[in-house]
């Protein structure tokens, strides 16, 4: 099993947003600042790491019919640690993203990498996967928050690019959220069949 | 029959061993979290009334029950052991959600010295940005003796406070907290000093 290539089909081939099209609440709804993109990617880097460490280990003992239940327990445990953990840790974070941490719970790609990748592969594999997962998740979250922010509020990282009156309110609502993954989307499926990626 | 006791045990297990988990990050992090509320609250109270020696919660003997619901909480500005300034932490309903506002006015000169939005679920890029300076300092120094009304455009009168652009309705929210807060200030700490 080459560990490379498990790390890099999470950013490309199997990008969880863009070739899986997993994950798109969240991608939709807390991508309006570009800060916002960068810890929802870290907390939910974090919860997968962690479920891909204890799913592979246990992978032997969890009975398949009583899989799922198991999954879910092991990921809302994780999940609500790092809750607690960012709300005593980053508190700034945590604000911004509010309701969206508890949803990681609820997140298809962590409980689709459990039941595709981590319980049929021992531990090694299963970090390089969360990782390239995690890595994959968190750039194109922040691909849609670029455009978001910046056409949206006109800043990135808070740092203010464009002038007032300039950036369209529509970008940070909940349309610009669609129109932003739509157009991504379709680039970037243009390209993958462009270079065949 | 045995397969349900098997596969019932098995689960009960996994769960008590991530509540296990769980408890014990709780009991790591409960503290960190409540020192962490309590230090923004002191942090809120010093720029929403900066130069106070302290600030003490005095809700039980100013909001009565007949106060308005809005205002939840009275805190004293003590400096050089008198009364100075007060405090109130106010709740007023928004485009989503309830706004929490901390209000600060001073008794001597009978003005607001800031106010602060503590938490608020608003729109993203537009409601929210009464969480900013910019909008929040609109409030600063404005007299505590009449209404406070919202304007879409630049404001001309004193008792004005210009709307955050495409957010009329966030900027009435906190403009109406700050208000019950600004007529108990003026029933309590300004009437009862002139009469």
């Amino acid at each position: 099993m080459n560990l490379m290539q498990e790390f890099t089909k999470g950013i490309i081939k199997e990008n969880p947003l863009f070739r899986l099209m997993l994950g798109t609440c969240p991608a939709l709804a807390i991508t309006t600042s570009v800060e916002n993109g960068l810890g929802m990617g870290a907390a939910f880097t974090g919860v997968l790491l962690a479920s891909n460490i204890v799913i592979s280990l246990m992978r032997s003992i969890i009975p398949a019919s009583v899989r799922i239940p198991a999954y879910v327990v092991i990921i809302a445990s994780f999940v609500t640690m790092t809750d607690q953990l960012m709300h005593a840790f980053t508190p700034g974070v945590y604000k911004s993203l509010g309701i969206f941490i508890p949803l990681i719970v609820v997140n298809c790609i962590i409980l689709g990498r459990a039941e595709a990748f981590a319980s049929r592969n021992s531990v090694v594999p299963s970090i390089v996967d969360a990782l390239g997962m995690g890595l994959g998740f968190t750039i194109a979250l922040v691909m849609v928050c670029t455009f978001r922010e910046v056409l949206g509020s006109g800043t990135f990282l808070g740092i203010q690019l464009l002038p007032e009156g300039i950036p369209a309110i529509l970008m940070i609502l909940p349309p610009g959220g669609f129109i932003t993954l739509g157009c991504l989307l379709g680039f970037l499926n243009k390209m993958q069949k462009k270079y065949a990626l | 029959m045995a397969d349900i006791i098997k596969l019932g045990l098995f689960l009960m297990l996994v769960a008590a061993v991530a509540g296990l988990g769980v408890g014990y990050v709780n009991n790591v992090a409960s503290p960190l979290i409540e020192k962490q509320i309590l230090k923004e609250k002191i942090d809120s109270f010093k720029e929403v009334y900066p130069g106070a020696d302290k600030v003490e919660n005095e809700s039980a003997a100013y909001l009565k029950s007949d106060a308005d619901p809005a205002l939840k909480e009275i805190n004293i500005a003590y400096k050089n052991g008198k009364q100075s300034g007060v405090l109130y932490l106010v709740q007023s309903k928004g485009y989503s959600g309830l706004i929490t506002i901390l209000a600060g006015f001073d008794i001597s000169t009978h003005k607001i010295t800031a106010i602060k939005v503590l938490s608020q679920s608003e729109t993203p890029g537009l409601g929210d940005k009464a969480k900013e300076p910019k909008f929040q300092d609109r409030y600063r120094g404005k007299n505590a003796a009449t209404a406070l009304e919202v304007v879409k455009t630049e404001p001309l009168k004193e008792h004005q406070i210009q709307a955050i652009t495409a957010s009329t309705i966030t900027s009435k929210a906190v403009t109406k907290g700050v208000n019950a807060a600004r007529e108990h200030f003026g029933r309590t700490f300004v009437d009862a000093k002139t009469n």
